[in-house]
C-alpha cells in the first residue's frame, strides 16, 4: 500500500540521548564503522541518500500489545508491498489467550525481521546472502545470493527468515529502506489500524507511547541475538497464556509478579505413542547426510588408525584382504559422493552450491561443508592410490611411499574436523534441543558405532572366506563399538538431565520424546542396551568365526536400525524458539492437516500443497 | 556492510511502477473508505492505496481494501452469459439477447399466469446507487412485482424499521466526527475492529486523544469488548431487557433531558409506564449484568453531556431487533442525545452501499424515502416516471425472507437474484435448498460464476464487478462517494445499469418509458428526486463528491457541502414533527439451549472476508487467515465433551448438522460457540432465522445446538473439505 501525499511521514530529527541500546551495543553505527558512512545505497540501480540526521543510527519495531486488533493490516500492506505469494509473510501476527470468560486476555503479537545487533541468520548463512547495513541497522537478505539451505530459519529465534518452498530460496523483511529513504515509514507500521505498531531510533520512545520494554510474554530470550523491537506491554495480564495455534505450550506467570512469563507444558494427559508418520520430516535428506558422513569418518579413522595403534595390520590390511580393503574404500568414496549429492539437492537451489564457501569466516555451514569437501577430496585420493598405486610410484621414492600416508593423515583430520564442524552447526541457541554437547557426542558416536560395525562385517566376512579366524578382529573392533555405545549413552544421559534443567522449549522436546514419540524412544533405549551387552560379549565369549560374524551383523543391523531412528528423532524433537502463530496461518499442525485433507490443493489457502524435498 | 563487507550489495526491491491512479469508494463494507487503484501501463490494476485526505479513512485501508486491487484478476468470474434448461443440465454459453429475451419472456410467462406478483426480485447492497435506482424503476414501473426486496433485510432492515418508528424516517443522523465530539461510546453487539476496521480506527484516534468511556455490550469477548473500559456480557437476546433497564434508571434518578422531552418527543408517558416494571435488579436476572453496574452505566451515560451508541448485527440480527433500535433511540431521546455532536443513535451499517438501496432503490417503497403507502408519493413518481399510479402496489410487499417462504408455498414462482448469494446467506440452508427446487424459473446475476446459488439458476447474467463502472454508495455516515471506472469488465460481462436498461426494452411498458444508459445521467434522476427530501442530493455531482472527497446528504443550497448530522433542531419526520418514545416489552421467543441441545449458536463477521467470500475467498492474502470454518468453543465446555484443538466436531440443530474444526478459545461463554457467518454450508445449515415481526430480518444470532465428537477425525477432514465443494 502507498500512501497518497505522503502524509504519514516519519518523524525524523529526533536528538539522540542515548549512546548504547539496552543491550549495551552503540546505536551509532557510523561511530562503530565510520569507514562504511556516507557510501551511497543502491536501491533498484538508483543511488539514494536520504537527508535524514538518523541515518546511521540503528532502527527498530516498537509493538504496544496492549493495542493490537489482530486486524492483519501490517501483514497485507507488508505482503502486498513485498508482492509476496499467499504462502509466505515477512510479518505475522500471532495470538496467545489467557483468563476465563469474561475475564479473557487476548494478546496479539504483530512480528517481522527485528533487524538484530547481533544477527545470527547473517553469522549463519553460508552464501553471504546476508547483510547489516549502516543504514538504519537494517538486516537484509538477498535472494538471489540464496541458495535455499534455510539454516537462517533454524537458527533465527523469530521465524523471520521465510522460506519459499517454489522458489526455493529465503527472503525476508527488508525493513522497507526503499520508503525509508524518502521519509516515509515501513509499510506495516503506516497500515497499522490500531496504533499498535511503530518505528524509530532504537531506545526513543516513540510519540504516544510510554514503555520501551525488551520482553512480552511468549517473546523469545532477548540475550540470543539482541533483536531492535522495543515493546509495550501495560495491561493486567492473567497468570497464564496458551497458544491459538495449538501448540504443545503455555506460558506461565514466572516467580514474583514481574510479568515474565515462562514457557511451560499444556496439562492434558499425553499419550505413549509410536508417532512413526511423524518420524519423517524435510530434514531427511540430513539424516541420510550426517549419518552417512559420521560412518565414513568412522570407518575411515578406524581403518587407517586401528592397524597403526594396535599392531592388528594383518587383519585390516590391504595385502590381506585386498577385495575387502579396495572394496570397503570405494564403498566409502561412493557412499559419501551420494550424501554429498542429496545434502545438496536438499538446497532449494543446488545448482548454486558452489557458494557454500561464501561465509567461512562466520558460517559454520560454510566450514562444514569446506571440511567434508577436503573429506571426500583425500578420501577419494587416497582410495585412488591405495588402488593404483602405479599413479605415483613414477614420483621420487620418498614421496611416493609417503604420499598414502600423508592422504590418510589428511583425511582422518579433514574428517574429525568436518565432524566437529557438523557438531557446530547444530549448536543454535534458537532451538534448545540442539544446543548442547549430547549433538557432538552423538555424532561422534555414530561414527565409531557404525564405522565398527561395517569394518568388522567387511573384513570379518574377508577372513571367513580366507578362513582366517575372527576372534581378535571382531574382539578388536568392539573396543571402539563399545565406546561409542558408552559416548552415545553418556550424551543421551545427559541431555535428558539438560533439558529438564533448561525447560521452556526443551521441556516442550521433552515431553514430545515421552509423549507422541515415547515408544520409540523406549525402544531405541532398550535396543542401547542390548548393543551394550553384546559389544561386551564379543570381547569375552569366543564364538566360532561363522556364528560371531551373523551375532555381529545382527548387531550391526540393530544398531543402523537405532541410529536411523535416533537422527530421525534428533530433527523431529526440536521445539525452536518461536513467536506465536494463528490459529490458520503459520500453523504447522492446520498446514499439515489442509496437506492430507487436500484443502492445500486450492492456492488461495495459502499453504503449499507439496513440501519442496529435492 | 557490517561484518566484513567493503563494498555495498545492490538492494532489490519489488517496485509496483504505477503508471495511473483511479479514485473509486471501497466496495465492500460500508465504511466507505476513498482508495485509488494503481494501474500499470498495460492498465492492470497493481495495487491500492487510501486516499490521504479523504476525511472517512484519512490514508488507511483495511487489508481487504489493501488487496481490493486482485479482485480484477480473480478466479471463476462470469464471462459469458449461460443458459439451461432445468437444472439437471449443463449450462451452455449463449448471447445477451438469448438469455435477456428468455427471463423476460419468462417474468412475462409466469406473471401472466400466477399474477404479478408471482415473480419476486431479490437484489442487494453491493451496486451503485445509479443502478438501484434503475431496477427500482424496472420493478415498479414495468415489471410491476410488488415481491421485489434487497438482501439488505438480512443486515439493516431492523435498523432502517427501528429508525422509521422513532424518528419518522430512515437515515443514520451521526457521523464519524461524533467520536471526536463524545463523551461517551456505548457499542452494542458491534465488533468494531473485525466488522469496520477503519471506523474502529478513527474511534481509536478519538480515544487515545481524549480518553471517554468505551462501553461494550456481547455475549462474547471480542477484541473491542477487551480494549473498552466497561464489557457487558450480556446473555444472548436480552439487550432489549438491558436497554429498558438504563432508561428506568436514568428516568428513576432525574437524569434525563427533561426539557429535550418535553420539546421533541412524544409518548414519554407511555413509554415511562413501561420501564418502570424494568428495575436494574429484574433485568440482573435476565440479561446477566449486576444491577450495579446497569445502574453504573446507566449514569455514566446520562452525565456524559454527549453519549452516542453504535450497534450492528448483535442488536438487528435478532427477533426484536427493531425494538433494540427503538430502545437505543429512546435511550438517546431522553438523554437528549440526538442530533448533537457526540450525541447519536449511528447504526453502523453492513455492505458498501446498503444505504443506496435503502434511498433510492424503491424496494420497501419508492425512491427518495418515498412511500408505497403514501397516495401523494405514489402520485409524485408516478407523474416523474410517465406512467399510471395505479400501477403501483398501495403498500410494501413481501420482504426477501418472506420471499423464500412464499416460494415453498407456490405463491412465487420465477426469481431474479442480483448479486446476492442466498445459498449461503440465508438461514436454514436446507428450507432454502426446497425453495429453489420449487421455482419454475430462476435467473442469477452476479459477476461471480461460481456463486452457490448458480446451483439452481436457469440463465445466468454475468455482471460487473465493483470498478468496472462508474457510480456512486453511499456510506453509514450518509456519505455519498464515487466509483470511478477503473477497467473493463472481464469476456462479455456487462454493468448492470446495462443490463437492466436491456431487460426494460424487453417489456411493453418498458419500450414506452425513457431510461438513463449512463451513470451520469441516472445521478442527474436521482438529484431531481431528491430535492427537498431528507436524503438530498440535489447540489451534488460526480466530480464534486470525488473533489470532496465524499459528500454527506443532506446537500442542497442550505448545506452546498453537506451536513454531518440530521435532527440538528430537533424536528424530526414524523407528521407532529415529534420523535416518537415507544414503549418496547420484552418478550423472549429464541430458541434457547435446552437438555438436548445445549449450547447457544452465535455468528459474526471475520475481518479478512467478505460476506460469503465469492470475493475474498479467491484472494490468497486474505483468504489465508481463515480458508476453512472453524467454531469458537470454551475449552472448559469441551474438555467435558472430550474436545481437543483442532478436532473436527458435528455439530447438531433441529434443523440439519455440519462438520466444523475447532478452535478452543475463553472469548465465548461456556454455554455458548461462535461460527463465522461466511462459509458455504456451515453455520447456516445450522441457523433458525427466527424473523423480527417489523424488519423481518432474520435473528441470525440465537439458535440452540448439540455437539458431536467425531471418532474419524480424517474423514471429517475430508467432509469439511468436500463441503465447501460447490
Amino acid at each position: 500500500m502507498v500512501v497518497a501525499g505522503m502524509t504519514v511521514k516519519y518523524d525524523f530529527g529526533v536528538t539522540m540521548n542515548n549512546i548504547n541500546s539496552q543491550h549495551g551495543t552503540p546505536i551509532a553505527l557510523d561511530q562503530v564503522y565510520p569507514a562504511l558512512a556516507n557510501i551511497p545505497l543502491e536501491i533498484n540501480g538508483k543511488e539514494t541518500e536520504a537527508d535524514n540526521p538518523d541515518r546511521y543510527k540503528q532502527h527498530g519495531f516498537h509493538f504496544n500489545a496492549d493495542n493490537c486488533i489482530a486486524c492483519h493490516a501490517c501483514e497485507s500492506a507488508c505482503s502486498e508491498k513485498n508482492d509476496l505469494p499467499p504462502h509466505l509473510a515477512f510479518r505475522t501476527v500471532g495470538t496467545i489467550e489467557g483468563g476465563y470468560y469474561p475475564d479473557v486476555t487476548r494478546i496479539n503479537i504483530s512480528m517481522a525481521c527485528n533487524h538484530c545487533e547481533d544477527p545470527v541468520c547473517l553469522k549463519g548463512c553460508p552464501t553471504r546472502a546476508y547483510t547489516k547495513y549502516l543504514e538504519y541497522g537494517a538486516v537484509l537478505q538477498d535472494p538471489d545470493i540464496c541458495f535455499g539451505c534455510g539454516y537462517c530459519t533454524w537458527v533465527c529465534p523469530y521465524n523471520a527468515p521465510q522460506l519459499d518452498p517454489v522458489k526455493g530460496e529465503v527472503s525476508k523483511c527488508n525493513m522497507c529502506v526503499d520508503r525509508l529513504e524518502v521519509g516515509l515509514q515501513p509499510a506495516c507500521v503506516s497500515a497499522c489500524l490500531g496504533n499498535a505498531l511503530d518505528f524509530g531510533v532504537m531506545e526513543e520512545t516513540p510519540k504516544g507511547q510510554e514503555e520501551i520494554k525488551l520482553t512480552l510474554p511468549s517473546f523469545p530470550d532477548p540475550s540470543i541475538s539482541r533483536p531492535n523491537i522495543r515493546f509495550q506491554q501495560k495491561r493486567e495480564l492473567p497468570e497464564s497464556f496458551g497458544r491459538m495455534d495449538a501448540g504443545e505450550m503455555t506460558y506461565q506467570r514466572g516467580e514474583g509478579n514481574d510479568n515474565h512469563f515462562k514457557i511451560a507444558e499444556k496439562k492434558t494427559k499425553k499419550l505413549e505413542g509410536w508417532g512413526f508418520d511423524k518420524l519423517r520430516s524435510r530434514e531427511d535428506p540430513l539424516v541420510l547426510f550426517t549419518l552417512v558422513s559420521q560412518f565414513t569418518v568412522g570407518a575411515f579413522l578406524l581403518l587407517f588408525l586401528l592397524p597403526s595403534f594396535t599392531g592388528m595390520a594383518v587383519a585390516l590390511s590391504p595385502e590381506a584382504h585386498p577385495f575387502a580393503f579396495g572394496g570397503l574404500l570405494v564403498c566409502l568414496v561412493l557412499v559419501q559422493a551420494f550424501a554429498l549429492l542429496s545434502s545438496t539437492l536438499h538446497l532449494g537451489k543446488p545448482q548454486y552450491f558452489y557458494r557454500a564457501f561464501n561465509n567461512l569466516r562466520h558460517s559454520w555451514v560454510s566450514r562444514e561443508i569446506a571440511a567434508m569437501g577436503a573429506f571426500f577430496t583425500l578420501l577419494g585420493a587416497y582410495t585412488l592410490v591405495t588402488l593404483f598405486p602405479i599413479l605415483i610410484t613414477w614420483l621420487p621414492e620418498a614421496l611416493s611411499q609417503n604420499i598414502p600416508d600423508w592422504l590418510g593423515w589428511g583425511t582422518c583430520l579433514t574428517g574429525l574436523l568436518g565432524i566437529y564442524c557438523m557438531y557446530r552447526c547444530y549448536r543454535i541457541p534458537a532451538r534448545p534441543y540442539w544446543d548442547h554437547w549430547h549433538s557432538g557426542g552423538v555424532f561422534f558416536a555414530s561414527g565409531l558405532i557404525l564405522g565398527s560395525g561395517l569394518l568388522g562385517l567387511v573384513f570379518g566376512g574377508a577372513g571367513l572366506f580366507a578362513n582366517v579366524g575372527l576372534g581378535p578382529l571382531l574382539n578388536l573392533l568392539a573396543w571402539p563399538l563399545e565406546i561409542g555405545l558408552i559416548l552415545q549413552g553418556i550424551s543421551l544421559y545427559g541431555h535428558r538431565i539438560d533439558l529438564d534443567r533448561r525447560g521452556e522449549e526443551a521441556a516442550i522436546s521433552r515431553i514430545l520424546m515421552d509423549g507422541v514419540h515415547g515408544k520409540i524412544h523406549r525402544l531405541r533405549l532398550m535396543v542401547w542396551g542390548i548393543l551394550m551387552l553384546a559389544s561386551l560379549a564379543f570381547t569375552l565369549i569366543p564364538l566360532s568365526a561363522a556364528l560371531a560374524l551373523a551375532a555381529w551383523s545382527l548387531a550391526l543391523v540393530l544398531a543402523l536400525f537405532n541410529e536411523i531412528i535416533g537422527r530421525a528423532l534428533f530433527y523431529v524433537l526440536v521445539v525452536p524458539t518461536t513467536v506465536p502463530r494463528s490459529f490458520f496461518w503459520g500453523n504447522e499442525r492446520f498446514e499439515n492437516d489442509a496437506r492430507k485433507s487436500g484443502l492445500a490443493a486450492l492456492p488461495q489457502v495459502g499453504v503449499v500443497e507439496e513440501e519442496h524435498s529435492g | 556492510m557490517l561484518f566484513g563487507r567493503r563494498t555495498k550489495n545492490p538492494i532489490q526491491l519489488p517496485v509496483k511502477a504505477v503508471d495511473k491512479w483511479v479514485y473509486t469508494t471501497c466496495g465492500y463494507c460500508s465504511t466507505g473508505c476513498s482508495l485509488d487503484v494503481g494501474l500499470d501501463d498495460k492498465g492492470a490494476a497493481i495495487t491500492t492505496r487510501g486516499v490521504a485526505d479523504a476525511d472517512v479513512n484519512r490514508g488507511k485501508l483495511c487489508l481487504k481494501g489493501i488487496y481490493e486491487f486482485e479482485v480484477f484478476r480473480s478466479l471463476n468470474r462470469g464471462r459469458v452469459p449461460l443458459i439451461r434448461k432445468t437444472r439437471s443440465d449443463p449450462f451452455t454459453e449463449t448471447t445477451w439477447d438469448e438469455t435477456l429475451n428468455k427471463t423476460a419472456s419468462e417474468i412475462q410467462r409466469i406473471q401472466g399466469l400466477y399474477g404479478r406478483d408471482s415473480f419476486a426480485i431479490v437484489s442487494t447492497g453491493q451496486i451503485y446507487t445509479e443502478e438501484f435506482y434503475t431496477l427500482g424503476k424496472l420493478v415498479r414501473a414495468v415489471i410491476g412485482t410488488n415481491n421485489y426486496d434487497g438482501n439488505t433485510t438480512l443486515c439493516m432492515a431492523s435498523a432502517v424499521s427501528g429508525y422509521k418508528r422513532s424518528f419518522g424516517s430512515d437515515g443514520p443522523p451521526g457521523c464519524y466526527d461524533d467520536f471526536d465530539q463524545t463523551n461517551c461510546l456505548l457499542a452494542i453487539g458491534s465488533n468494531l475492529p473485525e466488522q469496520h476496521p477503519i471506523i474502529y480506527y478513527r474511534l481509536k484516534e478519538a480515544y487515545d486523544r481524549r480518553h471517554f468511556p468505551i462501553i461494550v455490550v456481547d455475549p462474547r469477548v471480542t477484541l473491542f469488548a477487551q480494549m473498552a473500559d466497561i464489557h457487558l456480557p450480556v446473555k444472548p437476546g436480552t439487550d432489549l431487557v438491558l436497554l429498558n433497564a438504563l432508561a428506568h434508571v436514568i428516568l428513576t434518578e432525574g437524569l434525563a433531558d427533561q426539557n429535550y422531552i418535553q420539546a421533541h418527543t412524544s409518548g414519554f408517558e407511555d413509554f415511562k409506564k413501561l420501564v418502570e416494571a424494568y428495575n436494574p435488579e429484574m433485568a440482573e436476572k435476565i440479561c446477566g449484568i449486576p444491577a450495579k453496574m446497569i445502574r453504573k452505566v446507566a449514569r455514566i451515560y446520562a452525565e456524559a453531556g454527549a453519549a452516542m451508541t453504535i450497534w450492528t448485527m448483535g442488536i438487528n440480527q435478532s427477533t426484536h431487533g427493531s425494538d433494540g433500535v427503538v430502545a437505543i433511540n429512546n435511550l438517546n431521546l431522553i438523554t437528549g442525545n440526538i442530533g448533537k455532536p457526540g450525541g447519536t443513535s449511528l447504526s453502523i451499517t453492513g455492505q458498501c452501499n446498503a444505504m443506496g438501496t435503502r434511498e433510492f432503490s424503491s424496494c420497501s417503497g419508492l425512491p427518495g424515502y418515498r412511500t408505497l403507502e403514501k397516495e401523494e408519493d405514489r402520485q409524485f413518481m408516478a407523474d416523474y416516471w410517465g406512467v399510471e399510479a395505479s400501477f403501483f402496489p398501495q403498500k410494501r410487499g413481501m420482504a426477501e425472507t418472506d420471499i423464500f417462504p412464499a416460494i415453498e408455498r407456490g405463491e412465487i414462482k420465477g426469481l431474479w437474484l442480483i448479486a446476492t448469494n442466498p445459498m449461503t446467506s440465508m438461514p436454514d440452508t436446507a428450507r432454502i435448498r426446497k425453495s429453489f427446487e420449487q421455482l419454475e424459473f430462476l435467473v442469477v446475476q452476479d459477476a461471480y460464476s461460481d456463486v452457490e446459488t448458480n446451483e439452481y439458476a436457469h440463465v445466468f447474467f454475468p455482471a460487473s464487478l465493483w470498478g468496472e463502472k462508474e457510480g456512486v454508495f453511499t456510506n453509514t455516515e450518509r456519505r455519498v462517494n464515487l466509483v470511478r471506472k477503473v477497467m473493463d469488465p472481464p469476456g462479455e460481462a456487462k454493468p448492470d445499469l446495462w443490463i437492466f436498461t436491456e431487460m426494460a426494452k424487453r417489456f411493453e411498458r418498458g419500450k414506452e418509458m425513457t431510461f438513463s444508459t449512463t451513470a451520469t445521467e441516472v445521478f442527474e434522476e436521482i438529484k431531481t428526486l431528491s430535492k427537498g427530501r431528507l436524503c438530498d442530493y440535489s447540489e451534488m455531482s460526480h466530480d464534486k463528491i470525488e473533489k470532496q472527497r465524499g459528500i454527506q446528504w443532506p446537500c442542497n443550497t442550505e448545506h452546498p457541502k453537506g451536513n454531518r448530522r440530521l435532527y440538528e433542531t430537533g424536528v424530526f419526520q414524523h407528521a407532529d414533527g415529534r420523535a416518537k418514545l415507544i414503549p418496547l416489552p420484552f418478550v423472549d421467543n429464541n430458541e434457547c439451549p435446552d437438555k438436548e441441545y445445549p449450547f447457544w449458536l452465535n455468528s459474526g463477521r471475520l475481518v479478512e472476508q467478505w460476506h460469503t467470500r465469492t470475493k475474498t475467498g479467491k484472494i490468497g492474502n486474505l483468504n489465508k487467515f481463515s480458508p476453512t470454518p472453524f467454531m469458537e468453543m470454551n475449552p472448559r465446555a469441551a474438555a467435558k465433551l472430550g474436545i481437543a484443538a483442532m478436532d473436527y466436531v458435528r455439530v447438531h440443530s433441529r434443523r440439519d448438522s455440519a462438520v466444523v474444526l475447532v478452535q478452543l478459545t475463553e472469548r465465548v461463554a461456556p454455554d455458548a460457540v461462535f461460527i463465522p457467518m461466511h462459509y458455504f454450508n456451515c453455520i447456516n445449515r445450522l441457523a433458525l432465522g427466527l424473523l423480527d415481526p417489523y424488519s423481518r430480518q432474520p435473528a441470525y444470532k440465537q439458535s440452540a445446538v448439540r455437539i458431536e465428537c467425531l471418532e474419524d477425525q480424517e474423514a471429517a477432514a475430508r467432509e469439511n473439505v468436500a463441503m465447501r465443494n460447490y
